[in-house]
């Protein structure tokens, strides 16, 4: 019977869209309670492939859609590390959103796309092969462009137009490069890479090129990245969303997907490609701490600063040595839970304060003390400050960097980690330090209006972005499964 | 009560962990700082019986991290230990009434728990965390009184901090990899030693731990932030938590694999720091700042020292028990000197001349007067310190005990016929009486040899620095000589107006920023900034050109294949 889990986790959240497009608006509590139920089921049909996973059990269901065309959901342990994060994430987000919106207007819409969007994040992780992948990566261009706009104001519109004329053109390129090496060397399935050997050198770095300069338009690699800044102007449930596991990191997880699936470790280290790629991740993760620091909105801080973070990935993914790749591939996971904690805090902020630049944090952390808790504890963790995750990750980079013969990277890392504690530190000395400015709200008359719902989602990735670092060698700790999937790349 | 007493390890951080989480109960602040002797007590009671060299897993924590208490590190445990349990004491009662109880309760006891934790770390792993903890929240114990000075103050330990965890970062992971991937401390160390490893890691980490003791010249940061912090606070900072940098320098320096540039460096760095610092401590006008400044010129005795050990190769064996005596004894020593400062102002005259009299024979011994627990302890460094570096200790005398004649001098008065609390002159004594016998009492077993092996004579014939330093205190004070002053953390003066012209540009920027916010685009302000934007409409005409291309190039190849 669970031959069909991978289906279940794709036809789940089909089944929460339906039911949020149709019921109308004064049944909301109903529409809330189906996108909650729904995505706890997920969390728990996770729970138990994890187990089996453990066991060496691997998922697959299989559809031939065109003939010489399959269409394939696999659970690899790549795929889980993804899946598990993102239906993890989407849980709480589910539960931030209801807070957040509250009654505002539109809701059906957005709770509709909302779970197409998680639809198309957990198919592009369970993708078996290019095609497949790019059915759900398209999916989710599409699904994320009316969460982009929901405002519907000039500025949300302008922003899901540039969204779209980016990641549209990437795909574009993207599935020019798939279709080529197809033509070249048949169906692509993650699961086996084909033998790339009698395809000329240049034709493969072309194909490279292509798929990776596809992807690296929603993994925000410069020159790329100009949509994830505007891309602010979305409600903040969908900016945590879009930056901890939706569209950045399908874009770097596809990138991680053809380098260790489709092409193999060894045939990109023989085309010379690793280092190129690795020196431009580097590129985009100290440009992006620059730009942040020059910030003086909240969002867009953390906007920049996700262009920054995501490239760590790129970077691990590309440097190919073992601790790299799990560097990379453990970042995946702890960029997710710390930025999604700093974006929640951030809407919670705007939403209870109105508070947007950064000069306007003054003061916050006494007024709102444990969302500036869960804030620090995110922050910090940007900066690679122990115990919290963000530091597992910048070791293992770090040493595989070494490994790889790669020491200038080590480099950047150590000034990627001053720039973001530049830009992250005067963030928490304002929140902390600073009195708050006349006329914003009383404590007492805070507190008559709060809702837990708002803070409770950012505390629990707060804490668990501090569990991900203090117990990171635990078999199911974040390290643990990365470390997992990264043998199995190395072996 | 414990069955096994090398659960005490991870009890020892554990514990004030747990009092730390229990100061953010609502209401619990004050409670917690009564509370505050509490902390050190497992690790005191660690040092003490926990089995030596047994290591403790962790299995699950970290990077499977791990504890161990080795001799040298069970020496640094229990005096700090013993000075945080008394500056913990002072602190129950000095802060009893202060305005944030919680903050002060929290972080103390965070800031003691990576201290102690540093000690007894076994990998990597966890010292970096530890030593983390250790190094940057002590900076909300500098900014506590949120004065203006100790924000500035505050400003600069941080950046320097952050600074000095990049550099011991970077350190740590080309360590690392060096050791084939090792993470224990003690493989990590052998590594360094290896003539393959990276030529960066041993400078990285000097520089590192280096900032953290205070070492010439990274120390700008040690005489404005140890006077800014609560009395208690300053005395951990200078007697314990300065000492974390230290026992780094202990833990990863590859001892007995002569390696001359980075040794040499680091005694020179020391040894100049040892005279500079104490003649800068002369120049200040406040008691703490002439303390800090001692700390400088004491913690650079200890690194001139290591450094010439790693130079010439010495066995860690033979240098490690002497620093780590010499390390207690200060320890202990400059934190009663803290305490003791902090009572002068409830030291009416009577009380003021006892005072005066123990803070004179505690400043004796530092200075290393014969007889003294300090000239124990410089003995034992003298003998790992060459001729020359003998030579050089035994002129310290000097400078030292001037510099502890300019702390007297400039003592804060007491208001008028108070006496001082029990509570305040308890640990002061304690902690003086611990620094003036502990050595007495430890060291024939850490080094072997009997105290005093030296003769009347050379010992009359060694004191002749003390002595001058004594004509030259009668003098100044029969001529009523005022000594020259110096801003609080020297060098800093010059970098920090530039550093503040610059924040105050990027401040105006920033303003301009939220000011143009409004308007639909912000615009940038400084030239850097203009550049930068620049840069990015480039990229953005520019993506969209490339993805153009790209996408061109993919609908034709697409559509000849299809």
């Amino acid at each position: 019977m669970m031959t069909f889990a991978p289906l279940l986790l794709v036809l789940l959240p089909v089944v929460a869209a339906l039911v949020s497009f149709a019921l109308p608006e004064r049944l909301s509590a109903w529409r809330n309670g189906a996108n909650i139920g729904v995505a706890f089921v997920k969390l728990l049909v996770v729970a138990y492939l994890l187990v089996q996973a453990q066991a060496g059990v691997v998922f697959e269901w299989r559809y031939e859609f065109l003939p010489g065309y399959d269409f394939v959901l696999r659970l690899d342990p790549l795929a889980l590390l993804f899946v598990t994060l993102s239906v993890f994430l989407w849980l709480l987000t589910t539960i931030y959103a209801i807070a957040y919106f509250d009654r505002g207007p539109n809701l059906p819409r957005f709770f509709g796309f909302f779970n197409l969007c998680v639809l198309a994040a957990t198919g592009v992780a369970m993708s078996g092969t290019a095609i497949t992948f790019f059915l759900f990566y398209e999916l989710l261009t599409l699904a994320t462009w009316p969460l982009v706009a929901h405002r519907g104001d000039d500025k949300s519109l302008r922003a899901g137009q540039i969204y779209l004329t980016y990641t549209l053109a990437g795909s574009v390129a993207f599935l020019a490069g798939i279709l080529w090496l197809q033509s070249l060397v048949g169906a692509i399935e993650f699961s086996a890479p084909a033998d790339l050997g009698a395809i000329p050198p240049l034709t493969l770095t072309l194909i490279f090129i292509l798929c990776i300069g596809g992807l690296g338009v929603k993994a925000a690699i410069i020159p790329f990245h100009g949509w994830l800044p505007e891309a602010m102007a979305a409600p903040a449930p969908v900016s945590a969303l879009l930056h901890a596991v939706a569209v950045v990191k399908a874009g770097a997880f596809g990138i991680v997907r053809v380098i260790y699936d489709v092409y193999g470790i060894g045939t990109v280290a023989e085309l010379g490609l690793g280092v190129p790629l690795a020196a431009l991740a580097s590129a985009t993760i100290l440009y992006g701490s620059v730009r942040a620091l020059m910030q003086s909105d909240l969002k867009k801080r953390l906007a920049y600063s996700t262009v920054s973070q995501v490239s760590y990935i790129v970077l691990g993914a590309s440097l190919v040595g073992p601790f790299a790749v799990i560097g990379g591939l453990v970042h995946l996971v702890h960029q997710g839970i710390m930025k999604i904690t700093l974006f929640m805090c951030a809407g919670a902020l705007a939403n209870r304060m109105g508070i947007k630049a950064i000069a306007e944090l003054d003061g916050a952390g006494r007024l709102m003390p444990v969302t500036m808790a869960a804030f620090s504890v995110g922050a910090l963790g940007m900066i690679g400050m122990p115990p919290v995750a963000g530091f597992i990750s910048k070791w293992y980079l770090g040493v595989g960097a070494l490994q790889s013969d790669a020491a200038w990277a080590v480099a950047v890392l150590a000034g990627s980690s001053l720039l973001n504690a530049a830009y992250f530190l005067p963030l928490l000395y304002r929140a902390w330090l600073l009195p708050p400015p006349p006329g914003r709200p009383a404590i007492a008359e805070l507190a008559t209006t709060r809702d837990r719902m708002l803070i409770l989602p950012a505390v629990v990735t707060a804490v668990v972005s501090l569990g991900a670092g203090i117990f990171a060698s635990l078999p199911f700790s974040p390290l643990g499964w990365a470390t997992l999937v990264g043998l199995g790349y190395l072996r | 009560m414990i069955a096994d007493p090398t659960l005490l390890l991870p009890l020892a951080v554990l514990w004030p962990m747990l009092l730390a989480g229990l100061a953010l109960l609502p209401g619990w602040g004050s409670r917690m700082v009564l509370l505050l002797p509490l902390g050190p007590l497992p690790a005191l009671a660690a040092a003490l019986v926990a089995s030596r060299d047994v290591p403790v897993a962790l299995p699950g924590v970290l990077l499977d991290s791990g504890l161990e208490l080795g001799a040298t590190g069970a020496l640094f445990l229990g005096g700090a230990a013993t000075l945080w349990f008394w500056a913990g004491v002072y602190a129950a009662f000095y802060m009893r009434r202060d305005e944030r109880p919680a903050g002060f309760a929290l972080f103390w006891n965070l800031v003691l728990a990576g201290n102690l934790g540093v000690f007894i770390a076994a990998d990597i792993v966890s010292f970096y965390v530890f030593f983390a903890l250790v190094s940057l929240l002590a900076y909300p114990l500098v900014i506590h009184d949120r004065q203006p000075a100790s924000m500035r103050a505050g400003t600069v330990y941080l950046v320097l901090a952050v600074c000095g965890e990049v550099a011991i970062l970077v350190g740590l992971m080309l360590a690392s990899f060096g050791a084939g991937g090792a993470i224990g401390i003690e493989a990590v160390r052998a590594g360094l030693a290896l003539p393959s490893a990276h030529p960066a890691a041993v400078p990285l980490l000097i520089a590192g731990f280096g900032i953290k003791a205070g070492l010439m010249p990274l120390h700008v940061w040690l005489p404005v932030a140890h006077p800014a912090a609560p009395v208690p606070a300053s005395a951990v900072l200078s007697g314990a938590i300065v000492k974390a940098g230290i026992f780094g320098l202990v833990a990863f320096l590859p001892l007995g694999m002569p390696a001359a540039v980075a040794g040499n460096v680091l005694m020179i760095l020391g040894f100049s720091g040892l005279f500079l610092a104490a003649l800068m401590g002369l120049a200040q006008a406040g008691a703490k700042a002439v303390l800090a400044y001692s700390t400088v010129s004491q913690m650079g005795l200890v690194m001139g020292v290591l450094g010439f050990a790693l130079a010439g190769g010495s066995a860690p064996a033979a240098v490690l028990p002497a620093v780590a005596l010499f390390a207690l004894h200060h320890g202990l020593a400059k934190g009663a000197l803290f305490l003791g400062v902090g009572l002068a102002p409830v030291c009416g005259r009577a009380w003021r001349w006892g005072l005066l009299g123990a803070l004179a024979v505690l400043g004796s011994s530092l200075a290393g007067m014969q007889l003294l627990a300090g000239a124990l302890v410089k003995s034992a460094l003298k003998d790992q310190a060459g001729a020359f570096g003998a030579t050089l200790i035994g002129l310290s005398a000097l400078t030292t005990a001037l510099a502890m004649a300019r702390c007297l001098a400039v003592l804060p008065r007491a208001k008028s016929r108070c006496r001082p609390p029990l509570l305040m002159a308890l640990p002061f004594l304690a902690l003086s009486g611990a620094a003036l016998w502990l050595p007495w009492l430890l060291y024939a077993r850490i080094t072997g040899e009997t105290p005093l092996a030296a003769d009347l004579r050379s010992l009359i014939f060694e004191a002749w620095p003390l002595g001058l330093a004594a004509l030259m205190i009668a003098g100044a004070v029969a001529v009523g000589l005022k000594a020259p002053s110096l801003p609080e953390g020297d060098a800093l003066g010059p970098v920090q107006r530039r550093v503040a012209a610059l924040s105050a540009a990027a401040r105006a920027a920033e303003r301009a920023g939220s000011r143009s916010l409004r308007r639909s685009r912000p615009k940038p302000q400084t030239v850097i900034g203009e550049d930068l934007d620049r840069i990015e409409d480039v990229f953005r005409e520019g993506a969209a050109a490339a993805i153009l291309v790209l996408a061109i190039a993919g609908a034709v190849v697409a559509a000849s294949l299809i």
